[in-house]
C-alpha cells in the first residue's frame, strides 16, 4: 500500500515550472523601461517640463487647460454683428437687379411688399414702376384688403 | 540598494529612471515567479509582470511609506493576477473547472515537471483550489511569505489567512492521495 501524500514530507521546489528563457531578466527591465518612456519626439520639446512638474500642479493646469478651452469656444461661438455680412452683401446688389429678380422669379412678392417699397426708397420705385406715388397708392387702396393683419 | 534609497531617487526626475531600473531588477525575478505560478503560462507571465511594473511607475509618486514597498507591489502584481483569472472566465463564458482544466493542460506540458510525477500530482491539486486559496498557498508554501505581510497584501486577517491555508494543504493532499489511487 502506498503511503498517504504529506505536504510537510515533500521535497519542496521553490520554482516548480520551467524557468523563462535565459535573457529573459535581462530584457525585462528594458521592455519596462521602453513602456514607461514617452515615445520620442511626441511633444517632448513642448511639453516635456509638464513632467518636471509635481502631480498636484499638472492636474490643475490641466483643469485650467480644459476650462481655458470651454472659455474660448463659447467665445468664439458669439455672433459678431450678426447682420452685417448679409446686409453688406445685398447692398452690394443694384436695386434694380435685385427687384427684377425678384418679379421675375417664383418669389411671392405681393402689393404690400411693393408698397413698402415705395414708401421706403421712391427712386428706385420710380425706374421701374413709371407711377407717381400718389398713382401707387390709388393702385393698392383698389386692391382688395385680403391680408387683415395689416 | 535599499527600498528607501531607491525612493528618495525616484523622487528626484534627473534620477527617477535609473531608480525605477533599479526597482524593476530588485523585485522583477519575484513578482515573475508570484504571477507565473498563477497562471502558468510564462507569455501571460511576462505580459502581467510588464503590466506590474507599468502600474508601480504610474503610482509610485502616490506610494505611501508608512506600508512596505516589497508588499505594495506584490499587492499590485496579487489584484493583476485575479484580474486577469476573472477577465478569462467572462472573455470566454467559461466556468470555474474549465479554466483550471486549461492550467492543469498547460502544467502537464510544461517542461520543468516532466519526469516528476509526484510534483505534477501537486501542481494539479494546487490549480483545483479557487483562486484566492491559491494565491494564500503560493504566498506561504513557495514564497515563505509571513502571515502579516499577507495581510497587508490581501487585506485579509492573519487568523483567516492562517485557516485558509490549513484547508489548503487538507485539500491538496486529499487531491493528491485521490489521483493516486489504482482506479
Amino acid at each position: 500500500m502506498n503511503t498517504p501524500f504529506r505536504l510537510d514530507d515533500h521535497k519542496r521546489r521553490p520554482q516548480p515550472l520551467a524557468p523563462p528563457p535565459a535573457d529573459y531578466f535581462e530584457r525585462l527591465p528594458r521592455q519596462v523601461m521602453a513602456r514607461v518612456q514617452p515615445p520620442a519626439g511626441s511633444g517632448s520639446a513642448a511639453f516635456g517640463w509638464l513632467a518636471f512638474l509635481p502631480m498636484p500642479l499638472r492636474t490643475a493646469l490641466a483643469s485650467v487647460a480644459v476650462l481655458g478651452g470651454f472659455a474660448a469656444s463659447f467665445f468664439l461661438s458669439q455672433p459678431t454683428a450678426p447682420a452685417s455680412v448679409p446686409i453688406a452683401a445685398l447692398e452690394a446688389v443694384p436695386h434694380t437687379e435685385m427687384v427684377q429678380y425678384l418679379l421675375a422669379s417664383d418669389s411671392r412678392l405681393t402689393l404690400t411688399d411693393l408698397a413698402e417699397l415705395s414708401a421706403a426708397d421712391h427712386t428706385l420705385t420710380d425706374s421701374f414702376l413709371q407711377a407717381s406715388p400718389g398713382e401707387l397708392q390709388d393702385a393698392l387702396d383698389a386692391q382688395p384688403t385680403e391680408e387683415n393683419y395689416l | 540598494m535599499e527600498d528607501q534609497e531607491i525612493l528618495a531617487k525616484f523622487a528626484d526626475p534627473a534620477a527617477r529612471n535609473v531608480a525605477f531600473n533599479q526597482l524593476v531588477r530588485k523585485y522583477q525575478s519575484k513578482i515573475y515567479w508570484h504571477v507565473r505560478k498563477m497562471v502558468i503560462d510564462h507569455d501571460d507571465a511576462d505580459d502581467l509582470t510588464q503590466d506590474v511594473f507599468v502600474k508601480v511607475w504610474n503610482h509610485l509618486e502616490n506610494f505611501r511609506r508608512d506600508a512596505s514597498l516589497y508588499t505594495w507591489i506584490y499587492r499590485i502584481a496579487t489584484n493583476e493576477c485575479l484580474n486577469f483569472l476573472s477577465s478569462k472566465r467572462r472573455r470566454f463564458f467559461l466556468p470555474l473547472n474549465d479554466v483550471g482544466a486549461e492550467l492543469a493542460q498547460k502544467v502537464e506540458a510544461d517542461p520543468g515537471l516532466a519526469g516528476d510525477e509526484i510534483e505534477l500530482r501537486l501542481q494539479k491539486a494546487i490549480l483545483r483550489l479557487p483562486d484566492k486559496q491559491r494565491l494564500v498557498f503560493n504566498m506561504k508554501y513557495y514564497d515563505e511569505i509571513t502571515y502579516e505581510q499577507m495581510a497587508d497584501i490581501t487585506g485579509t486577517s492573519v487568523g483567516a489567512l492562517k485557516a485558509s491555508y490549513h484547508h489548503a494543504v487538507k485539500k491538496i493532499e486529499q487531491y493528491v492521495n485521490e489521483e493516486s489511487r489504482p482506479d
